[in-house]
C-alpha cells in the first residue's frame, strides 16, 4: 500500500470543506464567480522518482506561488491538490496555470521529470457540493496516459441562475412612461429577468413598499414628479440600511453640470438629460447588469 | 292701473330673461357636451395607438398602418400629445424624420386651416406646431400670415419658423425687424440655427442692435463649438467693455484656450469684471504659463478678482504648493489672508 504523505503548513481537504459551502453561496448572493483548480502529479513509471517527496516540494512550491486572496489545499489522498479562486474566471485560473507551468519547468529544486496536469471548474450556481466536485475533478484527472502539462475543464457548472430584478418606472408623462415600460420590458438580458411596474409620481412608487424586497432594483425617474420628486425619493432610498441593491438613473431636462453634480452626489448611478436616445439608455443598462458578474 | 302695467311688463322681462338664461344654459351644455366628445375621441385615440406609434417609430419594417390617420381635430391633438411626448424626451433622428413625414402628409390641412383662424391662440399652436414638427410644406402659408395683422407673439414664431425652413430669409428678416425682441428671445432662436448660418451674425458684428449682439455672444457660448473660439477673440477687441466681458465668457464656456497671448493685456484691464474672467479662463491653462499672471491678479484690488486668482491656482495639481511659497515671500496682506484662505478651505475638502 503506497503511503500517504500530507504536507504539513497546507490546509487539508475537511478543513477547507466548510468554508467552499460558505462560498458557494457567496455566489449567488454576492454574484461571486468561483473557480477552482485541481492539480495532480503526471507519473512516469520508467522514472524513479520517490512521488511521495516531490508532492512535498510541489506542495510548497504552490503555497510561494499563490495569491494572498487564493486557498491552496491538499486532498486526503496526498496526491491531488485543489486552489480555489475567489472572484476570478476560468480566463484567470488559465493565466495562473500557464504561470506556474512555466515557473515549474525553470524549477531546479523540483526534479526535471515532474510534470503537472489540472482540471479547471468555474462556478457560477450552487448546483454543487464539495464532494461531488472533488469526485469530478479525481475522475477527470485519473486517466495515467494524460499528456503533461494537460488542463481539462468541467463546464458543468458555469450556467449562472436567473436573477429577478425589479424595475420601477417612475414618470409623469404617460405617453413616455409607456414607451419606457415597453422598452425595458422587451429588453434582454443573460441571467436577470425584470419585473417592471410604472409609476406616475414618487408618493404612489414609494407607498406601494415594493422597493422594501431584497431584490435588485432598477429605478428609472425623474428628477421632478409631483408628489415626492426624484431628490426625495433619491434620498429615501439611499438612506436605506440595504440601499446597495439600487440601481438609480435619474432623468432631467436639466442639462447643467451642477443639476448632473447634485444628482452623483446624491447617489443616482447615472444622470440622463431629455432628450436622450432609448438605445444609449438600453447600452447603459446592460453594462451595469454586465458588470454584476465576472 | 300703473302696477298692473309694472308687473306685466316684469313678467314679460323675467320671461326674457327665462328664456335668455334657458339659451344660455344649452349653449354651455352642448359646448361641453362637444368639449367630452372632443376630449373621448382623443382618449380614445391614445388609448388604442399610442403602442402602434410605438411599433411604427421603433420596429424596423413596421409597416404603418392606415388607422393612425387623423379624422378630424380631436385624432390631431392626440397625435400632437405622443408627438411631443417624443420630441421631449427621445432624440432619434429617424423618428423625427418618420414625423415630419406623417405631418407634412396627414396634418398639414389642419394647421393650413388653422392658420386662416381668427383666434390667436390656434392661430399659434398651428405656429408652434409647424416649427415643432418641421411641417415645411406650410412655408408659404406661414409668409402668407404676414400680409395680416400678426401679433409680435406671431411673428416670433415666424421667425423660428425661417430659421429652420429658410435661414437666408430669417437673416433677411432679422436685418429689418420692426419689432424688438428680448435677448433671451433672441437666444432661443440662434440655438437652433445651423453654424454655418449662425457664424454670419458675427460678420457686419457691430451693425446689429445691442440686444442681437449679446444674444450672439452667449449663444456661442452656450453651443460650445471650438468654431467660435475666433470669432469670440476677435471681439475682446471691441470698445465696448459688456461685449468683451460676455465674450470672455463665451470663451469660458468653451474652454479651450489654445493661446494665452490674446488674454494677457486684459490682466491689467481697468474693468474688474473683465479682469475676473480673465482669472477665471486660465483654469484651462497650465499654471506654469499663467502663474505670473494669476499671482498678479492675486494680489488685485477687488475681492473677487483676488478670490478668483486663488482657486484658479488651487485647482492645480502643483497649485496648493504654488499659494504656499507665495506665502512666504508676499508682503500683500490681502492677497496672503485670500491664499491662506483658499489653501485652508481645498484642504479641507479633501
Amino acid at each position: 500500500m503506497v503511503e500517504v504523505k500530507l504536507t504539513k503548513d497546507i490546509m487539508q481537504e475537511q478543513d477547507v470543506k466548510k468554508y467552499f459551502e460558505m462560498m458557494l453561496e457567496s455566489v449567488i448572493r454576492s454574484r461571486m464567480t468561483i473557480t477552482t483548480i485541481f492539480l495532480k502529479c503526471v507519473k512516469n513509471t520508467s522514472s524513479e522518482i520517490d512521488y511521495s517527496n516531490v508532492n512535498t516540494q510541489l506542495a510548497y512550491f504552490l503555497m510561494e506561488n499563490i495569491r494572498k486572496t487564493d486557498l491552496l489545499f491538499q486532498l486526503e489522498d496526498g496526491e491531488h491538490w485543489g486552489i480555489v479562486f475567489l472572484q476570478s474566471s476560468d480566463v484567470e485560473a488559465n493565466a495562473f496555470l500557464q504561470r506556474i507551468f512555466k515557473l515549474l519547468k525553470q524549477n531546479r529544486t523540483i526534479p526535471n521529470e515532474v510534470a503537472l496536469k489540472a482540471s479547471i471548474t468555474e462556478i457560477r450556481n450552487n448546483d454543487i457540493n464539495f464532494d461531488a466536485l472533488l469526485e469530478k475533478n479525481k475522475e477527470l484527472l485519473a486517466d495515467d496516459h494524460q499528456p503533461k502539462w494537460h488542463i481539462e475543464r468541467i463546464d458543468d457548472y458555469r450556467k449562472q441562475s436567473n436573477e429577478h430584478v425589479k424595475v420601477s418606472i417612475i414618470e409623469q408623462n404617460a405617453i413616455f412612461r409607456k414607451v419606457l415600460e415597453t422598452t425595458l420590458n422587451s429588453m434582454d438580458i443573460a441571467n436577470f429577468t425584470f419585473e417592471v411596474t410604472a409609476y406616475e409620481d414618487g408618493y404612489s412608487f414609494l407607498q406601494t413598499k415594493s422597493y422594501q424586497s431584497g431584490h435588485l432594483h432598477l429605478i428609472l425617474m425623474n428628477d421632478i414628479l409631483p408628489r415626492n420628486n426624484g431628490l426625495e425619493i433619491l434620498h429615501s432610498l439611499r438612506s436605506m440600511p440595504n440601499e446597495k441593491k439600487f440601481i438609480i438613473y435619474m432623468m432631467s431636462e436639466r442639462n447643467s453640470e451642477v443639476a448632473a453634480l447634485n444628482a452623483y452626489e446624491g447617489g443616482v448611478d447615472e444622470f440622463i438629460v431629455k432628450p436622450f436616445n432609448l438605445r444609449l439608455l438600453e447600452a447603459k443598462i446592460k453594462r451595469t447588469f454586465a458588470r454584476y458578474w465576472l | 292701473m300703473i302696477i298692473e302695467l309694472s308687473l306685466q311688463l316684469l313678467l314679460v322681462i323675467l320671461a326674457l330673461l327665462f328664456i335668455v338664461l334657458i339659451g344660455f344654459m344649452l349653449y354651455i351644455f352642448f359646448q361641453r357636451q362637444r368639449e367630452v366628445a372632443f376630449n373621448k375621441s382623443r382618449d380614445l385615440y391614445l388609448k388604442d395607438y399610442s403602442k402602434l406609434w410605438y411599433d411604427y417609430f421603433f420596429k424596423n419594417n413596421e409597416i404603418f398602418s392606415v388607422v393612425l390617420i387623423p379624422r378630424g381635430k380631436p385624432q390631431v391633438k392626440a397625435i400632437e400629445i405622443i408627438f411631443s411626448s417624443y420630441l421631449k424626451n427621445i432624440t432619434n433622428e429617424e423618428i423625427t424624420q418618420k414625423m415630419k413625414d406623417f405631418s407634412n402628409l396627414y396634418l398639414k390641412q389642419f394647421y393650413e386651416k388653422d392658420l386662416m383662424s381668427k383666434r390667436w391662440s390656434i392661430r399659434m399652436n398651428a405656429l408652434y406646431r409647424i416649427a415643432e414638427l418641421q411641417i415645411d410644406e406650410l412655408l408659404d402659408a406661414c409668409r402668407k400670415l404676414e400680409e395680416t395683422n400678426y401679433s409680435k407673439e406671431e411673428f416670433f414664431q415666424l421667425l423660428k419658423i425661417y430659421s429652420i425652413f429658410q435661414p437666408e430669409l430669417f437673416i433677411q428678416k432679422i436685418k429689418v425687424l420692426n419689432t424688438h425682441y428680448a435677448e433671451s428671445e433672441y437666444r432661443r432662436l440662434f440655438v437652433l440655427l445651423e453654424e454655418d448660418v449662425f457664424i454670419q451674425f458675427f460678420e457686419d458684428f457691430t451693425s446689429w442692435p445691442a440686444s442681437i449682439q449679446f444674444a450672439v455672444i452667449d449663444t456661442a457660448g452656450a453651443k460650445r463649438n471650438m468654431k467660435y473660439i475666433d470669432k469670440l477673440e476677435q471681439l475682446l477687441m471691441n470698445d465696448n467693455d459688456e461685449i468683451k466681458i460676455r465674450a470672455l465668457k463665451g470663451l469660458f464656456e468653451i474652454g479651450v484656450i489654445e493661446n494665452i497671448d490674446p488674454y494677457i493685456p486684459f490682466v491689467t484691464s481697468d474693468v474688474w469684471e473683465v479682469r475676473l474672467m480673465i482669472g477665471k479662463i486660465f483654469k484651462y491653462v497650465p499654471l506654469a504659463y499663467t502663474f505670473p499672471y494669476l499671482k498678479q491678479l492675486l494680489q488685485d484690488e477687488n475681492w473677487w478678482v483676488r478670490n478668483q486668482a486663488a482657486k484658479t491656482i488651487a485647482e492645480d495639481r502643483d497649485g496648493i504648493e504654488k499659494l504656499k511659497e507665495f506665502i512666504t515671500y508676499s508682503k500683500d496682506a490681502y492677497a496672503l489672508e485670500m491664499a491662506q484662505e483658499v489653501i485652508t478651505r481645498k484642504q479641507g475638502s479633501r
